[in-house]
């Protein structure tokens, strides 16, 4: 039992660093960085509900909400990420990698 | 407390302040955690180490979250951070009771620990928790606790799945909620004093001396399950993760562990409620083969918070069975009975002001283990044994703390035991009062 044991934390440590790097492929698209820098508050769903927002009032915006999605988006979106905004820090991505964010966004939230 | 002691515990006290002001001309040099994050600190902590919401988000994603977009921390993610403090029980501890070159009685501890941290993110989705610790006290070096994780996110419905996988030395250090035992009230204590003889395996007893992996999933920010498996880490490939300390509860067999809690979180209130446990094969000590003792515990916890922009509230409240099962230390003759049972709860309440000043406030908690008669178990000993053979202990602690910024706390600790293992009175056959071991502890604590 112990050596099963043994082999099977070994093997999970191995595919833990796989898959991390693995993971690491995809990195820089819309989806991955939305992932890493916004869900943590927004949410995966955008909804502004995601697991850290209950420490942060007001909380994070929802990007499900037409009213979000009014005016120059692309532009505030962009100011929030460069400049952070209330709580959020600014994060420096590139212009792609904004670009990349807000057609995710766009894809997955704006009805 | 003699004159001399408190004159020593002022001057060690004053002096560790002075360096906890040059300390905070470097304010910015924040721990890596919030330097990789961009957040202040109070995002993640009430009151370090104790967690706010996105303080838990941020443990249970991984502790990835980066303000750079790079895969990797550079500089890598480190701290340091120590702990001074002083130590005054209600009476002096017979001699070779107190630990290691420990006095009776006054103990300046500079330091009680020092510890150095590598914390954040490793590479992509795998981050760690990772502290070595200088113990002050026994003068060794050591892995002190560990949790390394890969965390994602997952989209299920309209819902949302959180999902990883930890690699930890402590069953509950992995845990995001500050009621089970791995990061609980009191987050620091004294480590010259006379311990209760008794407590359950889950509370402390395995912290360090083993090793394993957890599977967890949060769903919708309101369901939490976590199962794991943990081994000794006496040897193989565990044997890392302890490190340093010396393994006193040999597992037989690897042990299962579970977790199942339900939060909620509305406006600046956050409540959660759960249950953990574990079943643990433990050898009678300096065993390592041979028949083991079984140990299944069980826990029920809960925690309530009111996060302010001035007032912070928290509650946290958690209670513990465990069923035993003595097989080995019957045989061995270090039991009288085949069988028994614990039983520990705890409730404390913590209150915290944010002024421009610092942070100022407390906590007073209650606490308690009862548990079944047994008097070879529980035998008679100088300052630690019990008269009656009873393991019950209970009792208060009030805490003040200052926190003048946001890295550095002082503290003011004092426990009262109202009964100790058994007894209000004489309860280690050596006429020895509970509240001999009431315990005056003052503490700085930085980490930057």
């Amino acid at each position: 039992m112990r050596t099963i044991a043994s082999k099977a934390l070994i093997f999970f440590l191995g595919l833990t660093f796989f898959w991390g790097v693995a993971v690491q492929g995809a990195f820089g698209s819309g989806q991955n960085l939305y992932k890493d820098k916004c869900a943590i508050c927004h949410g995966i769903n955008g909804d502004g509900k995601g697991p850290g927002a209950g420490s942060f009032t007001p909380r994070p915006t929802d990007f499900t909400t037409p009213r979000f999605w009014e005016g120059n988006y692309e532009r505030n979106i962009a100011n929030s990420i460069k400049k952070g905004f209330r709580e959020m820090p600014a994060i420096p991505m590139s212009d792609a990698e904004i670009k990349a964010v807000v057609d995710y966004m766009v894809k997955s939230f704006k009805k | 407390m003699s004159r001399r002691g408190l004159g020593t515990a002022v001057i060690v006290l004053g002096l560790a302040g002075m360096a906890l002001l040059l300390a905070s001309t470097k304010a910015r040099a924040v721990p890596s955690f919030g330097r990789q994050s961009g957040m202040g600190c109070n995002a993640c902590h009430t009151v370090f180490p104790e967690l706010t919401p996105f303080g838990r988000a941020f443990k249970l994603t991984g502790y990835v979250f980066s303000k750079k977009t790079e895969p990797y921390e550079f500089p890598p993610p480190v701290s340091a951070g120590g702990i001074v403090s002083f130590t005054n029980t209600g009476k002096a501890q017979p001699p070779g009771v107190a630990p290691f070159e420990s006095r009776g009685n006054d103990n300046v501890n500079v330091p009680q620990v020092i510890n150095a941290y590598y914390a954040g993110k490793l590479f992509s989705r795998v981050g760690t928790f990772f502290q070595g610790t200088y113990d002050g006290v026994s003068e060794k070096f050591l892995v002190d606790h560990v949790d390394i994780r890969y965390a994602n996110y997952a989209r299920i419905g309209r819902g949302s799945l959180i999902y990883g996988l930890t690699i930890n030395n402590n069953p509950t250090v992995q845990d995001v909620w500050n009621s089970t035992p791995g990061f609980s009230f009191p987050y620091v204590s004294s480590s010259v004093v006379p311990e209760p003889i008794a407590a359950p395996k889950i509370l402390d007893a395995l912290a360090l001396q083993v090793g394993g992996l957890g599977l967890y999933g949060f769903w919708n920010n309101l369901l939490y399950t976590e199962v794991a498996l943990y081994r000794t880490s006496r040897n193989g490939p565990t044997q890392w993760l302890g490190a340093g300390t010396q393994i006193e509860n040999l597992a037989d067999g690897v042990i299962p562990y579970w977790r199942v809690a339900l939060q909620r979180t509305w406006k600046q209130h956050s409540f959660s409620l759960g249950t953990y446990g574990l079943v643990a094969r433990i050898f009678p000590e300096g065993q390592t083969r041979g028949l083991s003792d079984r140990f299944t515990d069980i826990g029920v916890d809960a925690q309530y918070q009111y996060i302010g922009s001035k007032h912070i509230f928290t509650a946290q409240a958690t209670w513990i069975h465990e069923d035993q099962n003595r097989d080995g230390s019957f045989a061995r003759g270090e039991a009288a009975r085949r069988s028994g049972s614990l039983d520990t709860f705890k409730i404390n309440g913590n209150y915290y002001y944010r002024s421009r000043f610092g942070t100022v406030g407390g906590t007073l908690a209650f606490f308690s283990t009862t548990g079944s008669r047994d008097p070879e178990l529980y035998a008679p000993e100088p300052a630690e044994g019990s008269r009656t053979g009873r393991p019950d202990t209970n009792g208060f602690i009030i805490e003040a703390n200052y926190l003048p910024w946001n890295y550095s706390k002082i503290s003011v600790q004092y426990t009262i035991f109202t009964k100790f293992n058994g007894a209000r009175t004489n309860y280690d056959g050596l006429g020895r009062k509970a509240s001999d071991n009431n315990t005056l502890f003052l503490n700085v604590w930085l980490i930057f």
